[in-house]
């Protein structure tokens, strides 16, 4: 056990010189980092608690996504029916998250299959799984059973989510230079990390908008104060709907949309030319440009109403045809806010609403103080388990000891910065924990050596022998920690993990130091000194 | 070479016979024990956020914190159950944050537009308190919804019931299944001493809390492997000798160590406690009562129980030989 071969030794110290290069990086200052070769410009990560930030789980739903989904496909087969001759159906109805519907006609059966059956397509036609989007079943003589396939539903669920994901990038970090998360997080969620955000309000305020902007135009019975009245009661004419006014009072408009948010092609704040109050430029694409030229050309003198998530921000006169393609609206807007809703008209709509069900904010302030107190703490608990280690063993063995520990602290912050792992809060206990039971093995080992030699072996055969049969229990006692290290990565969620893999990179750390690092300066020693008796 | 070594202070063969105190060491953790659950059933645990859902937002205001204008802007704006601390840290740190912590509780999710009821209880609260008490800065705010606490929930009692079994595992295949259940049963008993504890206490018992008893159970289960493995090894080397004196021998054997790397632990976490600031008090906490627990488990409850579960002779030694050459 105390034989080293060459390669051996090169190996050991080697390890040992490669983390204290690849920890060295976090003691110089940023700025001089710079001039460092490029693998050792990484540095310890510092979680949202410790540098500040904010970090949220939203929750995207879903549930209407996919009831969205299938009642576009209702209409479609409505439409479909409609326009094929003589096909009429008893009912067609959503049911239990499928469609289901019955022909007045056993006869029609057939032509009523052969067009449900159009409706199932490709769900990827970029993938090459033979995936169809719909699955149609018939029910008895003349009824029939069209739902969505599992393949179509994850399909929907992962570009809703992606697509939230995309949204949520341009509208927190329009320019593209916050160092944010945006990541989807199990099936329906995603996680947002932003550090050192500020503006927490700001950013809760772009999540909660969906920013669903369309137009319509409103009707007459806006002006009936008897059909206001109804409407307000939920009592609507066909095909109208009813939606308050920013600013308060409300209108009936045609539900049929004219123009949707995906026809703007850009959009931006500013100052209306006459009045100085603040306004939202915005420019159509050529298509809907063209659209709203002739919807303003035909309806002279109507109104139209602009509607942001089911409330209406403007409803303005139609003086002329507008056929620029480009535009403003005028709201009761502040320049911050004309310019918020220019943010969020760029960025798009989001596909689907979004929860905030966990926040977790910690200002700069609050970190900067937790990282001081670790650092006390930490260097308060070195010195005292180090001093320790000396009195408790004496000048040689505690300084082998004492050497192990620091290069374990070193190696640990080596091992952080090389996997980019992030040290959180609880991490930082969790090194704390570590230098209190990174000496055990070391303890372990002196114990057995001391034991040893009481039998009354000769130095080197009872370090020998202290090395050897201190080894089993050492990895034994290791190896149950590093389980409950392990479990509690994978089951735990945040901060914990921090706290898991400071414990599982420690507890790792600790036997390589104690049981290879350690005994090969012992050796060293040994060899050199060739001692009669041993100071333990 | 002069020498000063704190463990020649000690005797180097310590006779001290643990195991025939092991009735009044049973009597004291069966009492322990039954305190603890009576405890736990009657006064609960002080669970946080991170458990129950719910608000905890920390606010450092501009001027002296008024504890009782915030409190009473709180249960104004109608969140019965609100409660308001405020936070300095000792005198002597140095550290110059103060500040105030109000706490609201989970509010119901039902109805439209239900889920947002926390975030909407957040900015109330903090709305509210702008306009009666005064401007303030955000220090920290933790918003936590009825479904992620039940799913936190769920995961911590996952995390430590697996934990349990991954190392039951461990110990069944590298010992015989006396020490399994031995070490196993010392777990059990120092899991619900620690719950105990927090519920004599009202400490707080959030996520870190569930770490820390990961934790311990790793400790406990290193300091009992340890006994054990010397156990092992004694049974081994004295084969007429009976079981209770191996078990004396193995845990005087090993008890330098055991006081040692205990020592050393408590000390590291003790400077934790003292030093390493509010967020990390409860951790520690339940560290260092993780740590003589642990200890105590390890001499007073695993050892004595290889004797009630009728550990017997000779089956255990070709696998102890086997272990230290495949080591």
């Amino acid at each position: 056990m105390l034989f080293f071969s060459r390669w051996k030794i090169i190996f050991i110290l080697g390890a040992v010189l490669l983390g204290l290069l690849f920890a060295l990086p976090n003691a110089i200052p940023a700025d001089k980092r710079e001039n460092l070769p490029n693998m050792f410009h990484r540095t310890i990560n510092l979680g949202l608690d410790l540098q500040g930030g904010a970090h949220m789980l939203l929750e995207v739903d879903l549930t209407s996504v996919l009831e969205q989904a299938l009642d576009n496909e209702r209409q479609n087969i409505l439409q479909e029916f409609r326009e094929a001759d003589r096909l009429r159906s008893e009912f067609i109805r959503i049911e239990d998250g499928a469609i289901i519907g019955r022909m007045r006609d056993a006869a029609d059966m057939e032509k009523a299959m052969a067009i449900l059956r159009e409706t199932s397509k490709p769900v990827d036609v970029q993938s090459l799984s033979q995936d169809k989007t719909t699955r149609v079943e018939q029910v008895g003589d003349k009824g029939f059973k069209l739902s969505i396939t599992a393949a179509n539903i994850e399909f929907i669920q992962k570009r809703t989510i992606e697509q939230s994901i995309e949204v949520l990038r341009k509208r927190i970090d329009p320019t593209g230079t916050t160092e944010m998360t945006l990541a989807r997080e199990g099936e329906d969620r995603i996680l947002l990390q932003v550090p050192g955000a500020k503006n927490i309000d700001e950013i809760k305020s772009r999540i909660n908008k969906t920013a669903n902007l369309s137009f319509h135009m409103v009707r007459k019975e806006s002006n009936n104060a008897a059909a206001m009245k109804a409407a307000a009661e939920g009592r609507l004419p066909p095909g109208a709907a009813f939606f308050v006014q920013q600013g308060g009072g409300a209108l009936i408009v045609e539900k049929r949309t004219r123009i949707t948010g995906e026809c703007l092609k850009s959009a931006s704040e500013g100052l209306h030319p006459q009045g100085q109050h603040a306004i939202v430029n915005f420019g159509f694409n050529i298509r809907c440009a063209k659209t709203f030229g002739e919807l303003t050309a035909k309806n002279l003198g109507e109104r139209f109403a602009v509607v942001l998530d089911e409330e209406i921000i403007t409803a303005p006169r139609i003086n002329g045809a507008i056929t620029g393609g480009s535009g403003f609206i005028e709201g009761s807007f502040t320049l911050e806010s004309a310019r918020e809703l220019a943010l969020l008209l760029n960025a798009g709509a989001l596909p689907a609403k979004l929860v905030i069900v966990e926040e977790r904010t910690v200002s700069a302030e609050l970190g900067n103080d937790s990282i001081r107190a670790g650092k006390v703490a930490s260097l308060i608990g070195l010195i005292g388990v180090g001093l320790f280690m000396w009195l408790s063993y004496g000048l040689r063995f505690g300084t082998i000891a004492n050497m192990a520990l620091a290069t374990n602290i070193i190696l640990i912050a080596g091992a952080l910065s090389l996997f980019g792992a992030t040290l959180t809060l609880p991490g930082i206990a969790g090194i704390i924990l570590t230098i209190g039971m990174a000496v055990d093995a070391n303890v372990l080992i002196f114990e057995r050596i001391r034991e040893e030699t009481h039998l009354g072996r000769p130095p080197v055969n009872a370090i020998e022998t202290g090395y050897r049969r201190s080894l089993a229990p050492i990895l034994d006692a290791n190896i149950t920690t590093l389980i409950a290290a392990i479990t509690l990565y994978f089951v735990g969620s945040g901060p914990i993990r921090g706290f898991a893999v400071t414990l599982a990179i420690g507890i790792i750390m600790s036997v390589f130091t104690a049981v290879i690092f350690a005994r090969l300066l012992t050796a060293t020693w040994l060899r050199g000194k060739r001692p009669k008796t041993l100071p333990i | 070479m002069k020498d000063i070594s704190l463990v020649r202070i000690l005797p180097m063969e310590p006779k001290v016979p643990f195991i025939n105190m092991r009735a009044i060491a049973a009597a004291l953790s069966i009492m322990a024990i039954i305190a603890s659950i009576a405890l736990f059933s009657i006064r609960g645990l002080n669970y946080g956020i991170d458990f129950t859902g719910g608000t905890v937002i920390e606010l450092d205001f501009k001027g002296e914190p008024q504890p009782d204008a915030i409190r009473a802007t709180v249960a104004e704006l109608g969140f019965g159950g609100g409660t308001v601390q405020n936070i300095a840290p000792p005198a002597d740190l140095n550290l110059d944050y103060d500040f105030v912590r109000v706490g609201i509780p989970l509010q119901a999710e039902t109805g439209e537009g239900g889920q947002t009821a926390q975030q909407d209880a957040l900015k109330a609260v903090q709305d509210g308190l702008r306009a009666s008490v005064g401007e303030f800065t955000v220090y920290s705010q933790d918003v936590v919804g009825s479904k992620v606490s039940g799913e936190l929930r769920t995961k911590g009692a996952l995390a430590v019931g697996l934990a349990l079994m991954m190392v039951l595992a461990y110990i069944w295949f590298r010992f015989e299944w006396q020490f399994g259940m031995g070490a196993v049963l010392a777990l059990f008993h120092d899991v619900i001493l620690t719950i105990g504890v927090f519920s004599l206490t009202q400490i707080e018992f959030n996520l870190s809390i569930i770490a820390a008893i990961l934790t311990i159970v790793g400790y406990s289960l290193n300091d009992t492997v340890i006994v054990y493995d010397r156990i092992r090894e004694n049974l081994r080397k004295y084969k007429k000798m009976p079981l209770p004196d191996v078990l004396n021998l193995s845990i005087n054997d090993t008890l330098s160590r055991t006081i040692l790397t205990s020592l050393t632990t408590l000390l590291a976490l003790i400077a934790l406690y003292v030093l390493g600031g509010s967020g990390l008090r409860g951790f520690s906490f339940a560290m260092i009562w993780g740590v003589f627990v642990g200890t105590y488990s390890s001499i007073f409850v695993a050892s004595p129980l290889l004797m009630l579960l009728k550990l017997k002779r000779g089956v255990n030694t070709g696998n102890a030989e086997a272990a230290v050459v495949a080591a």
